[in-house]
């Protein structure tokens, strides 16, 4: 437990690694993003920056519910990346939002189903004034 | 009067502590309590000093790699809630459970166990905050951590609550330590010791508790209310849900702001007793210094919006805390003043807690006279989060604190061991570390008014920073060698150290009366005081009563303003509920960090330990 509490709070902030996409379900490196607080809470704001949030916020029904456990494509991390990046039709997130993000975003996503909604509502609170879909222009 | 031996060993018998680890987990001695919790600052003073050469070290040259971003911010955020909350108020708080009952001549505190638990709290706090370190889960905002950068959205993960549950233990532990203290010394003192016959030391312990006492509920309050938005999504601090911001800038700075004074006034209490002794005469305008820390004590709960400058209030508000912050530099010149003129006046004796107080003395009018600087709200705009401001808290703090409490740690380390410290090696560390302190710190000043900001990792070359930046860097490692040998000398003398015998300055204060080092039940008799200073009463003896029992723990209760004896009040013996109650309280603070059923559930078993320590002890409890 103690081991996990560490990679779990473990904070990096800096130039990171060029990334490639999860090669298979087994990456490593999907624990370093999918069991890290930090990472995931960078994933929730590309979730409001990128317009994720427009489609899958509170209140989405059927397959856009990413809070319900049910995956429409699979819930592994490689799935879920993969339905994100090449899953939106033109939007082609794989092409507008860089690699690093996408890892990010695909485990937000997947945590989504532990956030109680008052937690997230309260999130979005805080990031009310911060821009999101269209009004963002990426990092600056 | 030298008392019967029968007697002596009556009352060791009284007084003794259980033998080994028992005695050790169980005791309720004022001066073990004392010693653990200053074994336990200065241990961790040294470790946030560490951090600080670490920090130091980054920053003597630009574009330094020793650390990234993310190890500065948890460095500046450890050291700096270390040496806040678990360094400088604990440190003054032991010194006040070490003196307060000797100086009032009493066998113990008026309540031995809340001091036990006091202390056990403490420790659990500073548990909880090396040991997350020691996890990787520093907390790493800062040593006040603002909404919303601390709120949900921004702090992820656990590394904020642990930092406002660190607060919570401490401020616990420190309220529990502070009612201990102002009740001791308004109903303890001994026959004849008036409020006017109070010697400062007591004045300063007594303010600083009443001070603890109203400041800590709003830091618990708002460090609370910080975790209920993280954990259960309230909207205290959230403006788009209701809350509002400043709030929590407002309730820090109300606890934050008289902070800095409950660090102080207690240091004006160590150089009021060492400039008196050491002057050898007795402290001119007592009154007036005892007035002065009373409207300190006042004036420090009006001055809290000056750390808000910045932040965009009502013109008028600032101005009005401008001057109330310039007032405050009138009360704590007139203390400066008044020791001045006892030094002209008496017969000075340079030994080393007095250069203490005269590297005390320079070191603070310098962060005394940036203060008043800081003070004005249109020029704190362009000062506020630079270096400047960085030099000016390092000045009132390890200037206006803590040379005084090495000072009162070599004035009363002969009373706590029964052994002198060395001269000269007190010589050599006092030049280290004030001279090092001052080539460390006086440069910040300077990068503050060039720009540097504080709180930044690194910086490019060509700022013009450099040098000023490698002579600060030079002089921390001066001062951090001063301060190794300061600990290497108090070691070597606790064991090779000349004997003192119990007086070895000639002290003026009761607390020279007893024997070095201090036994466990502190005077054999009750002491009878009719003068500020009732150890100079020429060649003639002190003045003793009987009366309270000496075959069982007692202690004697006067009245709060004239000291007329009242009644005779059982003194508590050594317990393990005080521990067992900290453990329960612990458990419960740190489990309230991943659910809030903690606290429902956490409070069975610290009910359970609190009932077993209140359960009754008189002999009659089985029949009415």
């Amino acid at each position: 437990m103690l081991l996990c509490g560490c990679s779990s709070e473990a904070r990096e902030v800096g130039p990171t690694v060029p990334q490639t996409a999860p090669i298979g379900e087994q990456d490593p490196r999907i624990a370093y993003y999918q069991d890290n607080f930090g990472q995931v809470a960078q994933g929730g704001r590309y979730f409001l920056y990128y317009g994720c949030a427009g489609c899958h916020g509170d209140g989405a029904q059927g397959a856009r519910d990413l809070t319900d456990g049910r995956w429409k494509r699979g819930g592994g991390f490689a799935a879920v990346f993969t339905s994100i990046a090449h899953g939106h039709g033109d939007r082609a997130y794989a092409t507008r939002i860089p690699v690093e993000p996408l890892w990010q975003l695909t485990a937000y996503a997947r945590d989504l189903q532990r956030h109680m909604p008052e937690k997230r509502r309260r999130q979005a609170l805080d990031q009310q004034a911060e821009p999101r879909g269209a009004a963002w222009w990426g990092p600056q | 009067m030298r008392p019967e031996q029968t007697r002596l060993d009556r009352l060791s018998l009284t007084w003794r502590d259980p033998p080994g680890l028992w005695g050790f987990l169980t005791t309720v001695d004022h001066k073990r309590i004392a010693a653990r919790y200053i074994v336990t600052a200065l241990l961790l003073m040294f470790l946030a000093g560490m951090l600080a050469l670490d920090m130091r070290w980054q920053l003597s040259t630009p574009e330094n790699v020793r650390m990234g971003p993310q190890l500065y911010n948890e460095s500046f955020s450890l050291h700096g809630s270390t040496m806040l909350f678990l360094v400088s108020v604990p440190v003054m708080e032991a010194m006040a459970f070490w003196l307060v009952p000797l100086m009032l001549g009493q066998r113990n505190m008026a309540f031995p166990r809340l001091g036990a638990f006091s202390y056990w709290l403490y420790l659990g706090g500073v548990l909880t905050l090396w040991i997350s370190h020691a996890l990787d889960i520093t907390p790493d905002l800062g040593w006040f951590e603002y909404p919303p950068l601390s709120g949900p959205a921004y702090a992820p993960g656990h590394r904020a609550d642990i930092w406002a549950q660190m607060i919570t233990f401490t401020e616990v532990a420190a309220l529990a330590a502070s009612v201990n203290v102002a009740a001791t010394i308004l109903k303890m003192r001994p026959p004849g010791m008036t409020l006017a016959r109070m010697p400062v030391f007591l004045w300063a312990m007594l303010v600083a508790s009443i001070m603890t006492i109203l400041s800590m509920p709003a830091i618990m309050l708002v460090t609370s209310m910080l975790i209920a938005d993280r954990l259960v999504s309230t909207h205290f601090f959230s403006p788009a849900g209701g809350g509002d911001v400043l709030l929590f800038q407002h309730l820090f700075w109300f606890f934050g702001h008289p902070e800095v004074y409950i660090i102080f006034v207690p240091a004006t209490g160590f150089v009021s007793a060492i400039v008196e002794t050491f002057s050898r005469r007795p402290l001119f305008g007592h009154s007036v210094i005892v007035l002065a820390i009373l409207s300190i004590g006042a004036l420090a709960f009006g001055l809290w919006v000056h750390h808000m400058f910045a932040v965009g209030l009502p013109r008028l508000g600032n101005n009005f805390y401008t001057a109330a912050s310039m007032a405050i530099a009138l009360p704590a010149g007139l203390q400066i003043f008044c020791w001045i003129a006892t030094i002209w006046s008496g017969r000075p004796w340079l030994a080393t807690p007095m250069l203490w107080v005269i590297g005390f003395v320079t070191t603070f009018v310098i962060g005394g006279l940036s203060g008043v600087m800081t003070a004005s709200a249109a020029l704190d705009l362009q000062l506020t989060d630079s270096y400047f401001i960085v030099a000016h808290f390092h000045y009132v703090l390890v200037g206006g604190a803590m040379f005084p409490l090495f000072g009162a740690f070599c004035y009363w380390y002969p009373k706590a061991t029964g052994r002198m410290m060395s001269e000269r090696w007190g010589r050599i560390a006092f030049a280290l570390i004030v001279g090092g302190f001052n080539l460390g710190f006086f440069p910040m000043h300077l990068l503050g008014l060039l720009g540097m900001p504080r709180r930044v990792y690194t910086y490019p070359a060509g700022m013009g920073w450099e040098r000023l930046n490698q002579v600060a860097t030079l002089g921390s490692v001066i001062a951090v060698a001063g301060g190794l040998v300061f600990v290497a000398n108090a070691l070597v003398c606790y064991w090779r150290g000349a004997p003192s015998g119990p007086d070895p300055w000639g002290g003026s204060t009761l607390e020279w009366a007893g024997e070095a080092p201090a036994p466990s039940w502190n005077l054999a008799y009750t002491p009878m005081v009719d003068s500020l200073t009732p150890m100079w009463n020429g060649a003639a003896p002190l003045r003793v009563a009987d009366g309270v029992a000496i075959e069982r723990r007692e202690v004697l209760i006067t009245s709060v303003t004239d000291a007329d004896p009242l009644y005779r009040q059982k003194s508590a013996s050594p317990s393990i509920w005080p521990l067992l109650s900290a453990l329960a309280v612990s458990v419960m603070f740190i489990a309230s960090i991943f659910t809030p059923w903690a606290i429902v559930v956490g409070a069975v078993p610290i009910g359970a330990a609190l009932t077993g320590w209140f359960w009754p002890q008189r002999p009659r409890r089985n029949r009415g």
